[in-house]
C-alpha cells in the first residue's frame, strides 16, 4: 500500500503534465546546425532565438536573432527566457558561462565527427522533447547516406584535396566530419596525415601528392564545374585534378553543415569525386 | 654623434659579402623543402608533367625569390624610417599604411576571393592584392595630410598618426571579422598572418622591379640621412632640404610597404631588427646601412620562410611567427648586451 502511494506521489507531476499536454520547451539556438536540426525535428516553432548565421530553412526569417555565432548576446538571450540554450564549442565560452550564471540551462553539443553529429542530433531531440522524431531523423539520414554509398560501390579510390583558402592554403585535415565524408565517398584526403582539422598545408606537398580531385571553397570562388582554371591552380595545369576536369570551385560550405543535411553534403562531395556515378 | 669614417673598401667588402650570402642562401633554400625533390631530374625534364620540375620551379623558386624581395624591402624601409622618424622603434608597419592595406585586403577577400582583374600579363593582379595596395596608397595620403602641420612633416606627428591609424584599422578589421561567417573569419585571420606562397614569376618580378626602384631611391638619399641624424637644424645648415627629404622618404617607404603587404600580408620584425643588428655590426653610416639592410633583410626573411615551410611539414607555420620567434628574443639579447649603443641612430 505504502509502495503504491509513493509511486503515485513521485509520478504524479509527470502524469498531471502529460494530462494537460506538456508545455513545449522554449529553445535558443546558437549555431546554424542546431537550428537546422530543430527544424528537421519539427521543433522549429519552439525556437525563440537564433544566431545571425542561422540561414536555413527559410522559416528562420521569422525568428529573432540573439547575436552572432562567435559572440552570442547574453542579455538578448536572457530576455527570451528560454528553457534551454543549445550551442556548439566555437560559441564564446565567456558568454556560455554568463548564461549559466544567469540560471539558464546551456547544452553544448560537439559536432566534429559524424559520430558526434549523430549524438548531437539525439541530444537536441531529447532537449526539445522529441526523442521519437530524433530517432526517425537519424534513421532517415543514415538511409540517405547508405543510398549514396550504394551508388559508389566498386568506385576507385581518388586522391582528394579540399581547401577553404588559397593563400595560405588551408585544407580539410583529419578529425573532422568532412574528412570522413571524403573517405566514405571513396576518396583519400591527401591532407589527412597532418593530424589537424584545418591544416595550413604546404603547396609543395599538395602538388607532390598529385590530387585527382580538388574542391576549392576559397572565398568568392565562383561555382565552377568542369574546371575553369582559377587562382593558384593556374600555375599547375598538369595536376591530375585539373587535367581530368575535377577542379571545382565551391563558394562556401553552407551545405556541409554538421546537421541533418549531412547526407545532402555527402552526396554533393560524392558527386564531385565520382561524377560518373551520378549521371 | 661619432661616426667612424666609412671607407670605400669597407663598403664594398660588406655589401659584396652580403650579396654572396644572399646568393648562397637562395641556392641553399631552393634545395630545402617539405618534399624531397631532385634538382637534376627537374633540370633534365623541364616540363609541367614532371612533378620535380613543378615543385621546384613553380612553387619553391617563386616563393624563395618573393621572400628575398619582401625581406629586402622591409629591411631598407625599416632603416629609412628609423632615420626619418628619429626613433629606434620605427618599423615598416608603424606608418599605418599596413593597417589600411590589410583592411582593404580583407574586404576584397570577402567579396572577391581568388578573383583577378582579368587582364593579361603584369596587369593580371588578384583583386585582394590590388585592393590592399589601393588601401595602402589611400591611407598614405590620409596620414600625410593629417600629419602635415603648417606645411611641415613632423616626425612625432607622423608617428602618432600612424599608430592611431593602425589601431583604428585594427578595430575595423575586428568589426569585419565579427560580421562574417566562421570559415571567412578563419581565412581573414590566416591572410593577416601573412604568407609568401602562391605567387607566379610575373608577380614576383613586377614586385621586384618596383622594390628595386623604391629601395634605390632611398639608398640614393643615404648621405642626406646621415646629415639628418646630426639633427634637423644642422642638416638644414649643411644644405639638406629637410622637408623634401622627409616627404620623399615617407612616400617611398609607404609605397614600398604598401606593395609588400598587398602580396604577403603583415610580416613583422624584419624591418625592426635587421637595421639594428647591422648598425651594431657595421656602424650607423646610412651609406652602408641602407643597402646592407636591404640585403640583410632579404637573407633573414629567406631563412625564416624556409624554416616556416619545413619545420612542421607537411603543414606550414605563418612566416610572421618565425620572424618574431627568431627576432624577438635576439633583439632583447642585443638590447641587454649593448645597452644604449643598440639605439644609436
Amino acid at each position: 500500500m505504502t509502495v503504491v502511494l509513493v509511486i503515485l506521489l513521485v509520478n504524479f507531476p509527470t502524469w498531471s503534465e502529460q494530462a494537460a499536454g506538456p508545455k513545449p520547451k522554449r529553445i535558443v539556438s546558437l549555431a546554424p546546425s542546431v537550428t537546422e536540426t530543430l527544424f528537421a525535428l519539427g521543433a522549429g516553432e519552439q525556437l525563440v532565438g537564433i544566431c545571425t548565421f542561422c540561414d536555413f530553412p527559410r522559416e528562420v526569417e521569422r525568428i529573432d536573432r540573439i547575436g552572432s555565432y562567435i559572440e552570442p548576446n547574453v542579455e538578448a538571450i536572457v530576455a527570451k527566457a528560454p528553457d534551454v540554450v543549445i550551442g556548439v564549442p566555437p560559441n564564446s565560452p565567456e558568454a556560455v558561462a554568463a548564461l549559466q550564471r544567469a540560471g539558464l540551462k546551456v547544452v553544448i553539443v560537439q559536432v566534429d565527427t559524424i559520430e558526434q553529429i549523430e549524438a548531437a542530433m539525439r541530444t537536441i531531440a531529447r532537449e526539445a522533447g522529441r526523442e521519437t522524431e530524433g530517432e526517425a531523423l537519424l534513421t532517415d539520414v543514415q538511409r540517405q547516406m547508405a543510398a549514396v554509398q550504394a551508388r559508389l560501390d566498386g568506385a576507385p579510390q581518388r586522391r582528394v584535396l579540399m581547401v577553404v583558402g588559397q593563400n595560405p592554403l588551408i585544407a580539410v585535415g583529419s578529425g573532422i566530419f568532412l574528412n570522413e565524408l571524403i573517405t566514405q565517398a571513396h576518396g583519400v584526403n591527401i591532407a589527412a596525415d597532418t593530424n589537424q582539422q584545418w591544416p595550413r598545408l604546404s603547396l609543395e606537398v599538395a602538388v607532390a601528392k598529385q590530387p585527382d580531385v580538388i574542391i576549392d571553397g576559397s572565398m568568392g570562388s565562383e561555382e565552377k564545374d568542369e574546371a575553369q582554371l582559377f587562382g593558384v591552380w593556374q600555375n599547375f595545369p598538369e595536376l591530375p585534378a585539373v587535367r581530368n576536369n575535377r577542379l571545382y570551385g565551391r563558394r562556401s560550405y553552407t551545405l556541409l553543415r554538421p546537421g541533418p543535411r549531412l547526407a545532402e553534403g555527402f552526396e554533393e562531395i560524392a558527386r564531385l569525386i565520382h561524377p560518373e556515378r551520378f549521371q | 654623434m661619432p661616426m667612424p669614417h666609412l671607407t670605400k673598401r669597407k663598403w664594398l667588402l660588406v655589401n659584396c659579402l652580403l650579396l654572396f650570402g644572399l646568393a648562397g642562401s637562395i641556392l641553399a633554400c631552393i634545395s630545402l623543402g617539405a618534399v624531397p625533390v631532385s634538382l637534376a631530374h627537374a633540370w633534365d625534364a623541364p616540363s609541367l608533367d614532371n612533378p620535380d620540375y613543378v615543385i621546384l620551379f613553380r612553387t619553391r623558386l617563386p616563393r624563395v625569390l618573393l621572400a628575398a624581395v619582401v625581406g629586402g624591402a622591409l629591411g631598407v624601409a625599416g632603416a629609412a624610417l628609423q632615420a626619418l622618424l628619429h626613433n629606434p622603434l620605427a618599423c615598416p608597419h608603424i606608418l599605418g599604411v599596413s593597417g589600411g592595406a590589410s583592411l582593404c585586403g580583407i574586404i576584397a577577400l570577402i567579396f572577391a576571393g581568388t578573383a583577378t582583374t582579368g587582364l593579361s600579363g603584369v596587369w593580371r593582379i588578384s583583386l585582394v592584392s590590388l585592393a590592399a595596395f589601393l588601401g595602402a596608397v589611400g591611407s598614405m595620403l590620409l596620414i600625410y595630410r593629417t600629419a602635415l602641420n603648417h606645411g611641415r612633416l613632423q616626425p612625432y606627428a607622423l608617428l602618432l598618426t600612424g599608430v592611431v591609424f593602425n589601431a583604428f584599422c585594427g578595430a575595423l578589421i575586428m568589426l569585419v571579422n565579427s560580421l562574417v561567417d566562421f570559415y571567412q573569419s578563419h581565412s581573414i585571420l590566416f591572410w593577416l598572418m601573412g604568407s609568401l606562397a602562391a605567387q607566379d614569376y610575373l608577380t614576383v618580378s613586377a614586385i621586384g622591379f618596383y622594390v628595386l626602384l623604391g629601395a634605390g631611391w632611398l639608398v640614393g638619399q643615404s648621405r642626406r640621412f646621415n646629415l639628418l641624424s646630426l639633427g634637423e637644424e644642422s642638416a638644414a645648415q649643411l644644405g639638406v632640404d629637410v622637408e623634401k627629404l622627409r616627404r620623399g622618404a615617407f612616400l617611398a617607404s609607404s609605397l614600398l610597404v604598401g606593395a609588400i603587404v598587398s602580396v604577403s600580408g603583415m610580416i613583422g620584425f624584419v624591418g625592426l631588427i635587421v637595421p639594428h643588428l647591422l648598425r651594431l655590426l657595421f656602424g650607423a653610416d646610412h651609406r652602408l646601412l641602407l643597402p646592407a639592410s636591404a640585403l640583410g633583410g632579404a637573407i633573414f626573411l629567406l631563412w625564416a620562410d624556409t624554416l616556416a615551410r619545413t619545420v612542421v611539414s607537411p603543414t606550414e607555420l605563418p612566416v610572421g611567427v618565425v620572424t618574431a620567434m627568431c627576432g624577438g628574443p635576439f633583439f632583447l639579447y642585443l638590447l641587454r648586451k649593448e645597452g644604449r649603443k643598440a639605439f644609436i641612430r
